[in-house]
């Protein structure tokens, strides 16, 4: 965890990231007010960025984000020059902020983060506005940083925040530790968002977003300073592996044109060892806890994967029991998709498309390729070569995904009959 | 000045015919165009859209809007993707020309307004 301490081997940008929930946290404590504190805390970092590559950074690098930040909220009271009882504010504040420098280090932090990310993560935010305000006053990403990671124009982000920020004050969202009897299902909203994160950047980790490998990271980051608070929590420890145990294949699944590569097809050579072991070890230490959460069971599922030396001994009768535990503990069209293909591998393709054949109709599955991209998959194992073609032109028509849209034409066109005409009239 | 340059037709109907092969160079190819305008700093915006026949239609029909599923145009005429660059005229259909080499199908090129009035007008 975090000190606040010199480290000179670390990153200033690293330094700032980890100080900023700690900063912010420290400030609400006194003032409450989300916005006017997370905007000081913004123009603390934006200081420290510019001075501190030059000047060096300071001995007690979180009282001096926590000076400027107090300073910089005493600035902004001060402007706002209609309000009443102004200068008893300002100057109250300006005290404030001597003590909060003088305290070396709040014992509070821990708790302070926490409530931060439970309030970034306000049920009464939409999702897009959680992970913008959990990347920027968690994260200590920068709003320029978040949009460009999303591929949004900064104004859109900017205006995301804000109107989130307004949304937080609207709905009375205190910066607190949930109460107990709330507790379970705050966390799962912070799970989710962390969850989101890793796969916004994971997913389209290929082609032309290839710096959104740093959400991967970000979320990686958060959810494992998260577990550093809540070493108890067996499902922060199970997202936790399963990001480190899906992020280690990262290097295998594409090639050097972009493609993307099947997890059968993948060198697994290029899979990233020490991350695997992490994870195996987390999952080894939290899979015997009760009760078993989704994401301690799809960590578990990643780690029998990543094991096998090959594609060929891999543990299927392992996985689909898994996947049976999964269907119990978190039931969905999506794990039925993965349980057939599991069952498929298992027991033979006849019997994963039977399994694939109860989400027929089922109006979730309406919107997504997946379940026409496995069905095509389990019909070219099960040798059916035309209705196999027929079902990935299918699945390429209904992706939203370039890359994926790719992959499912290319292997399409590899089951393409050979009478086929080659050129179209354009 | 800006251009937009528009690519037409069902990438996954295009795509059908194709060879594997030939799937796996056009994906390099628009990569690499991709990231050399991007390097260049001529790309505003790019995307792809989905499959048109993931479309729907909003249409007024008895005084009322009336959403359908389906494209407004022919697929081969709907619009499947759009570059658009800060470039000269020339330069906008030199790219255009590159695309068209290679997927030889047809694109558009055509000037984004200004938001602002045109410069040298008489007063």
């Amino acid at each position: 965890m975090a000190t606040g301490g010199v480290n000179p081997e670390q990153p200033i940008e690293d330094l700032l990231r980890e100080l900023a929930p700690q900063v912010l946290g420290a400030l609400m404590r006194r003032h409450g007010q989300f916005d006017a504190c997370e905007d000081a805390v913004q123009e603390a970092l934006l200081a420290a960025s510019q001075q501190w590559p030059t000047e060096g950074v300071p001995n007690r690098p979180r009282s001096w984000l926590l000076t400027v930040a107090s300073r910089s909220l005493v600035d902004q009271w001060r402007s706002e020059s209609a309000r009443r009882r102004r200068e008893e504010t300002a100057a109250a504040l300006e005290s404030a902020g001597r003590d909060l420098a003088a305290d070396p280090q709040g014992a509070a932090d821990r708790d302070d983060t926490l409530g931060l990310l439970f309030l970034c993560c306000h049920p009464s935010l939409s999702p897009a506005s959680q992970l913008a305000l959990t990347l920027r006053a968690v994260g200590g990403l920068t709003t320029t940083e978040i949009a460009a990671a999303f591929l949004v124009p900064e104004a859109t982000m900017a205006r995301r925040i804000s109107r989130a920020k307004q949304v937080i004050r609207s709905a009375g969202a205190r910066f607190e530790l949930p109460p107990e009897s709330d507790w379970a299902g705050r966390l799962g909203v912070v799970l989710h968002v962390l969850y989101l994160v890793f796969n916004e950047g994971y997913t389209t980790s290929s082609g032309p977003g290839l710096h959104r490998a740093d959400l991967t990271a970000e979320a990686i980051r958060l959810t494992r300073l998260l577990h550093c608070l809540l070493p108890g929590e067996g499902e922060v420890a199970g997202l936790l592996a399963l990001m480190l145990l899906t992020d280690a294949r990262r290097a295998a699944r594409t090639d050097a044109g972009g493609s993307i590569v099947p997890l059968a097809e993948q060198r697994r050579e290029l899979w990233d060892a020490p991350r695997i072991a992490e994870g195996l070890a987390l999952v080894t230490r939290t899979l015997g806890a009760v009760p078993l959460g989704p994401y301690q069971v799809q960590a578990a599922i990643a780690a029998v994967h990543d094991e096998a030396p090959t594609a060929e001994e891999t543990d299927w009768p392992q996985i689909l029991a898994l996947y049976e535990v999964l269907a119990q503990v978190a039931p969905g069209p999506m794990i039925t998709l993965s349980r057939a293909v599991a069952q498929a591998m298992v027991h033979g393709p006849k019997a994963g498309l039977a399994l694939l054949g109860t989400l027929d109709g089922d109006e979730r599955m309406a919107h997504t390729h997946r379940l026409e991209a496995v069905r095509a998959h389990l019909l070219e194992l099960a040798g059916e070569t035309i209705a196999a073609r027929e079902s990935y032109l299918r699945a390429a028509r209904m992706t939203a995904s370039l890359p994926e849209q790719r992959y499912l034409a290319r292997r399409a066109a590899h089951l393409r009959p050979a009478a086929l005409p080659t050129n179209p009239a354009g | 000045m800006k251009y937009m340059i528009m690519m037409f037709g069902g990438l996954a109907e295009t795509l059908e015919s194709r060879t594997p092969e030939w799937i796996t160079s056009m994906h390099e190819f628009m990569m690499k165009l991709d990231g050399e305008l991007k390097q260049s700093g001529e790309v505003v915006a790019s995307h792809g859209l989905v499959d048109p026949s993931q479309a729907k239609t909003v249409r007024f029909q008895g005084g009322v809007p009336v959403p359908t599923d389906g494209p407004f145009a022919e697929i081969k005429e709907s619009l499947a993707g759009y570059w658009i660059v800060e470039a000269t005229e020339d330069r906008a259909i030199e790219i255009a020309s590159r695309v068209v080499a290679f997927i030889e199908y047809p694109m558009e090129v055509r000037r984004i307004m200004d938001e602002s009035p045109e410069q040298g007008q008489p007063e």
